[in-house]
């Protein structure tokens, strides 16, 4: 015994606080290694893209005082803390003295900074820092949160308009028009009559409906024109089948249809032939007619663009096929809310002020299809939250933010205009980014690139969300787990996971042995790509979706179950409305790894310069990652610290945006839960 | 699908009921097996072309084969992997050597040192990490990390070097050793700290000597995991690592041991698989040519290297968890 307690008394002293205290600072170190270094390099690629280093230092507190001090003054009234204001006030002039300092010191002794001023290092170590600390502390109160959600609604807006003028140069609109009318109009009728009657059999036509109009919606026959015939393994002869595919998805489609009709007829024959049931007629009449005209546009797709003489407009069709609807929604959405005056008030009003608003616009030279677009996509979530904020009386003054904003931009704008102050040469500017490539470093742009990546984004979100939603859901709800079944779904889950990991440079091989060479959509077209990606990120958009169900509680699927809901009734009216919002956030994050992802679209052929955007969903297209990885072998150090700067900021604020739009989607779910 | 209704139709379910919840678990199922298509498509893709590249160049050759040169330009044409799996090799040791002690040194400072709120700031930010596209981490490993190390450290350092490649390879990993080493840790039950305390161990010891032993399985595989995702990474070397296939000179050092200079691997060009096959697709996308049929061959084996890594990481997770 004396002798263990010797030993006791030993190890007690050897206790070293020292020890412990390092290597806490060293882990803790260590979590901010990556970060703190990801952080210096974002500095030094956001400055390149702007070439901060050639603004003079005037331009820079121009805009510092007209913009930025502004915005933090703006947070510490909404923040209303005095703490916080202090702090903020002694932080920014005592980080100003202490970087000059620091800056200065090692200037001096130790070797100069490349490609850093003193100016840019406060902005970024001190300023920027301080802004989001500031920010944070005011977006937590109610006129900051008002302020933000305004800007978040005008950003999101303009990104938005921004991506469907894209998808509307790509997908033309007379195609769309089609789609519209034939497919979605006729499947909203017949969803809305089957949400009053669900035990109609005219809600199986539904789903035909929908990929009627998917299928006219890809250009008509267009991208089935060159669909491979294997003959060999290895070899593929494309053959031109003028909308071959088109005709037999139509078949396909009168087949359901038909079968869905005469199980109408019958069931009109055997009940009473009421009202309901003329409906009913009445909408497969619409759908006949629909699937004959696809059957038209599959057969002879270019004829029936022309075929209609009077044919409507862009801008008609935008009015018909967006306004029409969207002001329908707000509405009906508005009615619902507070009175049934006020929605179709509300209504009526978002119409005329698309209508009008998209005709007034000629006037300051922007044609009226492009505004009605923005129109819709910006101004209606906004008068929409504004008209909900002043109604709630409630941080009313967070209002004014934008308008701050605006005004800074302007402001310094003007201010820079009259004292002559020297601008830098931006090079993520209007030009880049609506500029094709180019040789020379002032025109360079990065348009076709942005178009490329948004058609990707667009078809792999369409593809992704589909698939990955549905082996979520059969994984969790319908597969067995016992016996064969239960094995055999253990084997899916295990093999998922493994695809996780499969390196993306072999997808891009599976995608050109695949799609290029076997079905033969071609090297380095925006299907290609897009499968290919597709399933390079449905191994993660199913994991996260199955997260996602599996949070739904067991309690809300026998509440189901026991009112005498069939499975895919509880499935579709119980389980994913629960869990929707947590299958949209995995499927915005995975897509983010999507939009970045280089090496398959190398290996599935993507070229390396692409001057115009492509116009359909078969031609050669590139990505933004792709067209970096192009500049990167330029050996010009203008195209290698400014024009690919640019890229990649402008790809970086894709991908914060993409992230911003999941963490919105998680936050107001857990507000509502 | 089985529902196991009584013969009773309580739910007096239609025909229309009945073929509807036929198609939507039909249609479920399919895309369920599309996974699994994919996987088998991902082999067969890469089988099928690299059973033709075998027969036309010995898979002897190929493994033990010290040239790599493609190319059909005059002369003759090599297909050996052994400069490659060299370039591999020294990207993904060099990137393994940033990624595991700063992983993993996060992940015990995440699990045991870090306050809730310090946590709920560290990691969303280390996910940004995994989040960044790969070629912008290329662009910052050739546009600034390699001037930097030129500029201080190494002033012989070639503009592509295997250097900075891996240190960004490393950099992106560093995320997926920490968030699986912290899960992993996380698991221990509290009663092993609670207990380690009342012994009168510090918290260094406690999380260095019971929190870490006893996660250890969840930290090896993550670092297999780690290795198995640099070893596939593609972008960052392409862009910043050059395409030379060269191996490096083998000196005779002190007492006449043959030993390679570090330098001459990470401060020169190198090739790692994934360079190797972009640089065939950049120049023969035609197919049925031998090098076109390599580039196969080399996804094959990657496909199949990453596979086995996987699974072994696996299996340490699940054999060598300590139950509780």
């Amino acid at each position: 015994m004396a002798v263990e307690h010797d030993t006791d008394t030993t190890a007690f002293g050897t206790v070293s606080r020292l020890r412990g205290k390092v290597f806490e600072k060293l882990s803790l170190g260590a979590s901010l290694f990556g970060i703190l270094m990801l952080a210096v390099l974002l500095v030094y690629v956001t400055v390149d893209a702007f070439n901060l280093t050639s603004a003079s230092p005037e331009w820079l507190l121009t805009y510092f005082l007209t913009l930025i001090i502004p915005f933090i003054g703006f947070c510490l009234y909404s923040a209303d803390d005095p703490d916080l204001t202090r702090q903020t006030v002694l932080g920014l002039l005592g980080g100003l003295g202490a970087v000059r300092l620091a800056f200065y010191l090692v200037e001096t002794f130790v070797r100069t900074i490349p490609g850093l001023t003193w100016q840019i290092v406060y902005l970024f170590a001190v300023v920027v820092p301080a802004t989001a600390v500031v920010g944070f502390a005011g977006s937590r109160e109610p006129v900051g949160s008002v302020g933000f959600g305004l800007l978040g609604r005008l950003i999101g807006g303009t990104s938005l308009g921004f991506m469907l003028v894209i998808l509307f140069f790509v997908f033309e609109p007379r195609a769309w028009f089609w789609a519209y009318t034939l497919g979605l109009v006729p499947a909203a009728l017949v969803l809305g009559y089957s949400t009053r009657r669900p035990k109609s059999p005219i809600s199986l036509t539904v789903i035909p409906l929908v990929l009627t109009a998917g299928v006219l919606a890809t250009r008509p026959g267009r991208p089935f024109t060159t669909i491979g015939i294997p003959t060999r393994l290895d070899q593929a002869v494309p053959v031109s089948l003028p909308g071959g595919v088109s005709v037999s998805v139509v078949a396909l489609y009168l087949v359901v249809v038909s079968a869905a009709a005469a199980m109408a007829f019958k069931y009109v024959l055997e009940r009473r032939t009421d009202r309901a049931s003329e409906a009913s007629v009445l909408a497969f009449v619409l759908a006949a007619a629909a699937s004959v005209a696809a059957g038209q546009a599959g057969v002879a797709p270019e004829p029936i663009l022309e075929f209609y003489a009077g044919y409507p407009t862009t801008w008609l069709i935008y009015v018909w096929t967006l306004a029409v609807p969207l002001s329908l929604a707000s509405g009906g959405l508005t009615a619902l809310r507070t009175s049934r005056r006020t929605g179709i008030g509300f209504g009526v009003g978002v119409f005329v002020l698309a209508v009008v608003g998209s005709q007034l616009a000629a006037v300051i030279d922007i044609s009226p299809k492009t505004a009605i677009l923005f129109l819709l996509t910006v101004l209606v979530p906004t008068v929409a939250y504004v008209r909900q904020v002043l109604d709630r009386r409630e941080g009313t003054p967070g209002l004014v933010l934008p308008v701050v904003l605006v005004a800074g931009v302007l402001v310094g704008a003007v201010i820079v205009d009259i004292w002559g102050v020297a601008r830098p040469d931006i090079w993520l500017d209007w030009p880049f980014l609506t500029n094709g490539p180019s040789s020379l470093p002032e025109q360079a742009g990065f348009y076709p690139a942005i178009v490329g990546s948004v058609i990707l984004i667009t078809l792999v979100a369409l593809f992704s969300f589909t698939f990955g939603v549905g082996t979520a859901v059969f994984l969790e709800e319908y597969a067995p787990d016992t016996g064969i079944g239960g094995f055999l779904t253990r084997i899916i889950q295990v093999n998922i996971a493994n695809l996780a990991a499969v390196p993306s440079v072999v997808y891009g091989l599976l995608g050109l042995g695949l799609f290029v060479n076997l079905i033969g959509f071609g090297l380095g077209t925006a299907i290609t790509g897009a499968l290919t990606l597709t399933l390079l990120i449905l191994p993660i958009t199913v994991i996260s979706a199955q997260e996602a169900i599996r949070a739904v509680p067991d309690s809300m699927r026998n509440g189901s179950y026991a009112m005498g809901a069939t499975r895919w009734q509880t499935t579709k009216n119980v389980v994913l409305p629960e869990a929707l919002p947590g299958v949209l956030t995995g499927t915005i994050l995975s897509l983010g790894r999507a939009i970045g992802e280089t090496a398959p679209l190398i290996m599935i052929g993507f070229p390396n310069t692409i001057y115009n955007p492509p116009a359909g969903i078969v031609e050669t297209t590139t990505a933004m990652p792709m067209q970096i990885y192009v500049w990167s072998s330029s050996v010009k150090s203008e195209f290698r610290y400014g024009i690919m700067a640019a890229g990649v900021v402008t790809l970086l604020v894709v991908l914060l945006l993409m992230n911003a739009t999941a963490i919105v989607i998680r936050n107001r779910s857990e507000q509502e839960t | 699908m089985s529902d196991s209704q009584p013969e009773l139709d309580l739910q007096r379910t239609r025909g229309i009921e009945r073929l509807k919840e036929g198609t939507y678990g039909s249609f479920m199922l399919v895309c369920a097996a599309v996974t699994l298509l994919t996987t088998v498509a991902i082999f067969l893709t890469l089988l099928s072309d690299a059973i033709s590249f075998f027969q036309a160049y010995p898979f002897g050759d190929f493994l033990s084969g010290f040239e790599w040169s493609p190319n059909d330009t005059g002369g003759e044409q090599l297909f050996g992997i052994v400069p490659l799996l060299v370039g591999t090799l020294v990207v993904t040791i060099t990137s393994a050597f940033v990624a595991i002690p700063i992983g993993t040194l996060t992940a015990v400072y995440l699990s045991e040192y870090a306050s809730p709120r310090k946590r709920a700031i560290l990691k969303p930010m280390l996910e940004i990490l995994a989040g960044i596209p790969t070629v912008v981490y290329g662009y910052f490993a050739l546009v600034y990390i390699t001037p930097a190390l030129q500029a201080t450290l190494f002033p012989n350092m070639t503009t592509f070097n295997a250097l900075s490649a891996s240190l960004m390879v490393g950099i992106m990993v560093i995320p997926m050793v920490s968030s699986i080493s912290e899960d992993a840790m996380n698991a221990v039950p509290d009663e092993l700290r609670q207990a380690g305390y009342g012994l009168g161990a510090t918290k260094f010891e406690v999380s260095t000597g019971v929190v870490v032993p006893a996660a250890v399985s969840g930290i090896v595989s993550s670092y297999i995991l780690a290795i198995s995702r640099a070893i596939g990474e593609t972008m960052i070397v392409v862009v910043a690592m050059g395409s030379n296939a060269t191996l490096p000179e083998v000196q005779n050092g002190l007492l006449g041991i043959p030993f390679v200079h570090p330098g001459d691997v990470l401060l020169e060009q190198g090739m790692t698989i994934t360079v190797a096959m972009v640089q065939i697709v950049g120049s023969d996308l035609t197919g049925g040519t031998v090098p076109y049929d390599a580039m196969f061959a080399l996804g094959l084996f990657l496909f199949v290297v990453t596979l086995i890594m996987n699974v072994i990481s696996d299996i340490i997770a699940e054999r060598y968890r300590e139950e509780y």
